[in-house]
């Protein structure tokens, strides 16, 4: 049992998840550096739930209620619903801090009471804040066992013969056991794992680029032992001897992409490049270190599709970690189909360190264009679709016959036959014309609606050769936004 | 019995689920990627000396339609298992190379900063691991060149050069050019010329395909 203290805001996933997980990370990661001032190590299994461990802080700050009371404090900056509690095993402790949301004061259970506390728990909680599947618990409140209380007085081995080892899992919640896992362990020492880099590296990304095959490393070892880890210590140190520690927990065990993107969450909150920051480091991270605190045996084996040609993606991995570590200027990304209407958001990129490319079945739905739904909208310019898209598109004049600017009418109709092209000093002859094509997005909202029309054009130059430009217009402007070379 | 035909066994592709025939087919050229030449589309095939690419070669795509090219030779590669690497080619239209039939899910794509000094260390670490590297117009010196073919050639990578081949001298040279476009409602299809040559090409060969055709793809 250890005395634990949790932070916890029940909201934080709804008010900031709905920009995709990295951003609510991203918020989250803000309100956990300013905990770290009470507590250097602290625990982040998900989103909105910070654990430490009571003792050090207690008795620096003179006590329990007086440290809830300071994080109580903390919290109060921030623009979501909180609650700490203090209790004697992280479990209980959670529990607290959920019960002190509403009450809008810290929960703080003396150890005399701790038993009692966590007896009178409604067994939804187990669900809720222990981790255990909702349909366990469900049966179990089906069974009449509707506390805590009740769950205990099953007995451990009963529960183990009905739930297996979840039963286990809830025999220790409710025990008050601090232990969370079947057969855990502190891992042997030598799964710990660090990189040392030889030039100090100021983004995060490229840290995280740079870190791939160690965490590869990291995860294989530990695979290779039939185990998965599912809280690590991830340390990194700058040139200047700054450092941040954070422990991160995931119930279903890490792979080398989830640990990477929790690497970059903590990188990203510590690395920002703010002067008035008095803890911004002042240099770019030269070590950074895992430690796996606890593992678990594997429950869930992903199975492996034959035929991935594993060997391949493995060697394009390594690859592509070694042109990433060339210079913090190099960047390596993935494609990811996001289905944008424009041509060039179409597929966005994304760092190739917090895929996993191992895995066929989240590469293949990375990339996936949703079986052409996405391209039956009215606007869209039929297939073929252009080869080369213009990163920043170049301003175009398109002339009819009496020289007179071509425009669109308010019914997305031209207003006259388009003849001549010019782009960048170069002037084309228009053979044929297509479209226009309309796109109006989010024409319900003021203030970022956009409108604009796309051209295909068929064009003769002045050696006779033949192109197919795409033309877009917006705001009055041609632009050249894509070529079908 | 005898006329109940199994979707899974005579090859009618299901969303997400690899049929026999494909699954037998892609077993077939990843062998053959394995040793041989790397397969290209078959409509192309006959361009090429040994009907594919050849591992540790230089290719250069030229012509007015370099990039459609680009994605004809190498969509066969990339979905029997074949990774591809864009350096610094950040015009390429991903849904025209899905159109193509290359596979997204085995492409990188990577922007080398514009450092010129770390541009041939780039590129060197791709080929090392990337069966196929595309590069668009390289700037480095002859000696870095001639390192970058010898990485090629040690670990049987492809290196495709867009525009300018600076320093590189390709193999193969393909240059494209457009004879006619299918233009009625919308552009749909485009009849051109290839030509390859170059040194290890002894008689100049050429093809009139069809770059896109009506379906997509490639086709004589």
């Amino acid at each position: 049992m250890t005395r634990s203290i949790a932070v916890v805001f029940p909201q934080w996933q709804h008010q900031y998840g709905q920009l995709g997980e990295q951003h609510a990370f991203t918020m989250f990661e803000h309100v956990v550096r300013s905990l770290t001032t009470i507590s250097p190590l602290v625990e982040v299994e998900e989103v909105g739930t910070v654990v430490m461990a009571a003792r050090g802080p207690s008795r620096y700050f003179g006590g329990d209620v007086a440290v809830a009371r300071m994080l109580h404090d903390l919290c109060r900056v921030v623009d979501s619903p909180f609650g700490v509690g203090v209790a004697d095993s992280r479990f209980a402790a959670t529990a607290a801090a959920h019960l002190a949301v509403s009450r809008g004061v810290p929960c703080v259970v003396d150890a005399s009471i701790s038993e009692q506390f966590l007896h009178a728990l409604p067994v939804a909680s187990l669900a809720h804040v222990g981790g255990i599947s909702v349909d366990t618990v469900d049966l179990l409140g089906r069974l009449g066992l509707r506390t805590c209380e009740a769950v205990h007085g099953v007995g451990e081995s009963a529960l183990i013969d009905r739930f297996g080892t979840e039963g286990k899992h809830v025999w220790q919640l409710v025990s008050g056991a601090e232990v969370r896992h079947l057969a855990p362990g502190t891992p042997p020492s030598d799964f710990a794992r660090h990189i040392e880099f030889e030039s100090p590296l100021t983004s995060a990304d490229h840290v995280v680029a740079a870190t791939r095959l160690t965490i590869d490393a990291l995860v294989a070892a530990i695979a290779g032992q039939g185990q998965q880890c599912v809280r690590v210590l991830v340390m990194c140190e700058t040139d200047h001897a700054e450092s941040t520690s954070r422990i991160w927990g995931e119930p279903r065990g890490f792979g080398a992409a989830s640990l990477a993107q929790r690497l970059l969450y903590q990188l990203d909150g510590w690395l920002v490049t703010n002067e008035a920051d008095p803890d911004a480091p002042t240099s770019g991270v030269v070590r950074v270190e895992f430690t796996p605190l606890e593992t678990c045996e594997v429950l869930v084996v992903q199975p492996l599709l034959w035929g991935g040609n594993e060997e391949n993606t493995e060697r394009a991995a390594r690859a592509a970690a070694m042109a990433s570590a060339v210079g913090e200027h190099v960047q390596v990304t993935v494609p990811r189909w996001e289905g944008g209407r424009d041509v060039a958001t179409v597929y966005s990129q994304i760092p190739i360190a917090l895929v996993d490319l191992s895995d066929q079945y989240e590469s293949e739905r990375r990339v996936n264009t949703g079986k052409g739904v996405a391209r039956d909208w009215s606007g869209a310019v039929p297939r073929p679709s252009p080869a080369s898209i213009a990163v920043v598109p170049p301003e175009a004049t398109v002339l009819n016959k009496a020289g007179v600017p071509v425009g669109v009418t308010g019914r997305h109709e031209l207003d006259a036959e388009p003849a001549v092209v010019t782009v960048a000093g170069h002037t084309y002859e228009v053979m044929r014309t297509a479209g226009p094509w309309p796109v109006e997005e989010r024409w319900w909202d003021a203030r970022r609606k956009r409108r604009h029309v796309r051209l295909q054009l068929l064009v003769q130059n002045k050696r006779g050769a033949l192109r197919v430009f795409l033309m877009g217009l917006e705001n009055h402007q041609w632009r050249l936004l894509a070529r079908y070379d | 019995m005898g006329h109940l035909l199994l979707p899974e066994l005579t090859g009618t592709h299901s969303s997400g689920i690899e049929t026999g025939a494909q699954f037998a087919q892609r077993v077939s050229a990843r062998a053959e990627a394995g040793f041989g030449p790397i397969p290209v589309a078959p409509a192309l095939a006959s361009l090429l000396p040994s009907s594919g690419l050849e591992r540790g070669g230089v290719y250069a795509c030229a012509g007015d339609a370099p990039m459609s090219l680009l994605f004809s030779l190498v969509a066969t590669a990339t979905s029997v298992g074949s990774w591809l690497a864009f350096v610094d080619v950040p015009r390429v239209g991903l849904m025209a190379a899905h159109e193509y039939g290359m596979a997204l899910q085995r492409v990188m794509c990577v922007n080398s900063g514009g450092h010129t000094q770390s541009y041939a260390q780039v590129v060197g670490a791709l080929v090392d691991g990337v069966d196929l590297v595309v590069v668009s117009s390289p700037s480095c010196s002859a000696a870095e060149a001639r390192r970058i073919v010898a990485r090629a050639k040690a670990s049987g990578s492809v290196l495709i050069i867009l525009g300018r081949a600076g320093q590189f001298s390709p193999d193969v040279v393909l240059s494209s050019s457009t004879t006619e476009w299918h233009f009625h409602t919308h552009a749909s299809s485009r009849t051109m010329s290839v030509q390859a040559h170059g040194r290890r090409v002894y008689n100049q060969r050429a093809l009139t395909v069809q770059l896109p055709a009506a379906d997509g793809a490639v086709s004589l």
